[in-house]
């Protein structure tokens, strides 16, 4: 029992990870039917500009490879967050700017290509600074163990929870209730229609990729301590948060979220059965979601009026 | 033709001939392995400072048959392919007479076939796969030495230190890569040799954070002893997972725990509980002291310094193939290691006729030392079942 318990609690911790990648996703999509594919590499770039304020924070070079102990404190830790939510807010403007706009209106997926390649460039930048190291990161909320009925969680993993279900729910709300979020679906669902209603489509769709990318940056901030900071951590949870988008439904914040849990807490489950097979029941749900649910399991299907 | 010409001409061969003398008379030596890409990439760089030290020592001291040595480096960034290409590269357009090298094992077994194929010695002083070393085909004429860490040497002396437990009960657990199925599978053959079975075998995944689910497995079973392989990360998370649910086995791990990234990633207070093999606790010899304080600010961290000690053994024993051998025939020279007369007196120990037709290993279970870290420090472990093991107690 105690065993299944913690599965499940671990799987929720893990699961709030891709959760978070997964809002990332659903963000842009929502708005301009356009994804970044490099939001993985956005991640570990979120992390790295994270640890380097707080590097800098305790008197090193952004560059160096172990903290040695030292405590950041509370105020570098803030400072952290939101160099990490600015950078990757900003990088995620030129993302749009560079990458997306001058090829979302022409036919074909060369919107794919320049954000896959607009991570790969980012990956290389970061290796030529960073070096392929990876960095363990204190965590803003200590690192002892919280027991409780003989389970174990960290501090980090409760707070990365919390933080995607508050996420959620804001996202939620204001995607259906406010002003701004029937702007971003009006988008969506026709640019020409949208910007008659007086609509400034641009810059909604701007705001779209500067939030989706600044959640990335939000993402590695909170991954950092628990994963460590790696120019290669983004990869699998890319994939993972992707993977979670598309069975929770990626146009909706709420199945974004639950997408996230279900695998994180599918992958611990699995471990308790048989670690191995575990990457083929993950893609294997996917594929199953996919094939019987397209819009995800929480997703409302979409009728195309002609 | 004109004499002017003839005599121009005569003159340009007369000096392609004098360079081709002056070039032949040093003798090259190659590196080949990752000095940049993985996370190994640090032990390739301690290494080649050892090689580079040992081909200083050697040059000043006359040279080998009065020839100086001197050393090509090719960073391999860890790909295979890149491997494979450096390794024709040195060979072909380098010439050099014997590569040093790879840092990544699966490298090694990417490209042992062409040093075989080309009659060149590869002394190998980072990667510890067992397979590298083997010949290809039972029998056939095997270039592939190596004078660092085994993975199978470790496993045995593991093994027989958990055989000589009191009370056991044995776990197996390993990372889904390569590296950790080629260590789950020596260990359970090991465990088999003693007569001995794990009552639980789990797998995790590389990047994996959380190995709760695996451990809880593993308690139920009422294991008290895990055998792991592992990288240094990973098993910096595992002991981490091991906190989470207050359960505490005995950990006896592969080498990469002394790798400074398992010291980060598991934490000071936990980085102490597992028990390792090393080729060599700290710097203890007056000659050890001396190479270290000459390399150590060049190491990105001490615990490195292992992998310059064999970069530089490496040199001493192509070296003496060299002198025996009276020249630089690789198929001459692999015949004189394989039955060198003189012993080498190296960095780690004195080589006492290190290899032979079957035995390409020249550091076996009995060179091997158990230790722990002791807050940031690598420090020798012993207790009485170590004191009690002899190397005839060793199943391989």
């Amino acid at each position: 029992m105690e065993s299944i318990l913690q599965a499940l609690i671990s799987g929720l911790a893990v699961g709030s990870a891709y959760s978070l990648v997964a809002l990332g996703f659903s963000v842009t999509f929502t708005t301009t039917k356009t994804l970044n594919f490099s939001h993985g590499e956005f991640v570990s770039a979120g992390a790295f500009i994270g640890m380097s304020v707080l590097f800098f924070a305790v008197g090193k070079l952004p560059t160096s490879t172990s903290f040695g102990g030292a405590d950041p404190g509370t105020m570098a830790q803030l400072g952290a967050l939101l160099g990490s939510l600015a950078v990757m807010g900003l990088i995620g403007w030129l993302l749009f700017v560079l990458g997306v706009r001058p090829f979302a209106k022409r036919p074909g997926m060369a919107w794919v290509m320049s954000t896959l390649g607009f991570g790969v460039i980012l990956q290389s930048v970061g290796l030529a600074i960073w070096g392929p190291k990876p960095v363990v990161v204190p965590s803003p909320v200590g690192d002892d163990v919280i027991r409780f009925l003989g389970l174990g969680i960290r501090p980090q993993e409760i707070l990365m929870l919390g933080v995607s279900v508050v996420i959620m729910v804001v996202f939620d709300h204001v995607m259906r209730k406010s002003m701004m979020g029937k702007a971003m679906r009006a988008v969506a669902q026709n640019q020409s229609v949208a910007s008659l209603m007086g609509i400034n489509v641009n810059r909604v769709m701007v705001g779209a990729f500067v939030i989706s990318s600044a959640m990335a940056g939000l993402s590695g901030f909170l991954l950092a301590p628990i994963a460590q900071a790696s120019l290669f951590m983004g990869l699998a949870v890319g994939l993972k948060g992707f993977s979670a988008a598309m069975v929770g439904g990626l146009s909706n914040a709420r199945g974004c979220v639950m997408g996230g849990f279900i695998l994180g807490v599918l992958e611990s489950f699995v471990n308790l059965w048989s670690a191995q097979w575990r990457e083929v029941a993950i893609f294997g749900l996917v594929i199953l979601v996919l094939a019987f649910r397209p819009n995800g399991l929480f997703g409302t299907s979409t009728v195309e009026k002609v | 033709m004109n004499l002017a010409k003839i005599l121009k001409r005569t003159a340009v061969a007369a000096t392609l001939s004098a360079a081709v003398v002056s070039y032949a008379q040093d003798i090259k030596l190659g590196f080949n392995g990752d000095l940049s890409a993985s996370p190994s990439a640090q032990s390739g760089k301690a290494g080649v400072i050892g090689i580079e030290a040992a081909i200083a020592d050697i040059n000043a001291a006359g040279g080998v048959l009065g020839r100086k040595l001197t050393l090509v480096v090719r960073d391999d960034q860890s790909q295979p392919p890149k491997s494979i290409q450096n390794m024709s590269d040195l060979i072909d357009n380098e010439k050099v007479v014997a590569v040093f090298g790879p840092t990544n094992s699966g490298n090694a077994l990417a490209w042992r076939h062409i040093p075989n194929q080309k009659k060149i010695v590869s002394m190998g002083m980072i990667g510890s796969g067992t397979d590298i070393t083997k010949p290809m085909s039972p029998g056939a004429d095997n270039y592939m030495f190596r004078v660092s860490m085994v993975d199978r040497e470790q496993v045995a002396a593991l093994v027989t230190y958990a055989s000589k437990l009191p009370k056991k009960t044995i776990g197996l657990m390993g990372e889904t890569t390569g590296y950790g199925q080629g260590g789950l599978k020596d260990l359970e053959e090991i465990l088999k040799l003693h007569g001995m079975s794990a009552v639980a075998t789990e797998k995790f995944g590389v990047a994996d954070t959380d190995m709760t689910s695996q451990l809880n497995k593993m308690k139920a079973a009422g294991v008290d002893t895990i055998l792991l392989w592992a990288q240094g990360t990973p098993i910096g998370q595992l002991m981490r997972s091991m906190e989470k649910i207050n359960y505490f086995p005995m950990v006896l791990t592969s080498w990469a725990a002394d790798n400074i990234t398992f010291f980060d990633a598991a934490g000071k207070n936990l980085a102490g509980k597992p028990i390792f093999m090393r080729t060599m606790v700290s710097p203890s010899t007056p000659a050890q002291k001396k190479l270290y304080e000459r390399t150590a600010s060049k190491l990105a961290a001490p615990s490195a310094f292992p992998f310059v000690i064999h970069g530089y053994d490496a040199v001493l024993l192509v070296a003496e193939a060299i002198k025996q051998s009276g020249g630089t025939d690789g198929a001459k020279m692999k015949d004189a290691l394989e039955n060198l007369n003189a012993a080498v007196n190296g960095m780690m120990k004195t080589y006492n006729k290190p290899f032979s037709k079957i035995d390409h290993e020249a550091l076996t279970a009995s060179d091997l030392s158990f230790v722990k870290w002791n807050n940031d420090q690598l420090v020798g472990y012993t207790d009485n079942i170590i004191k009690s093991m002899s190397v005839g107690d060793y199943k391989r």
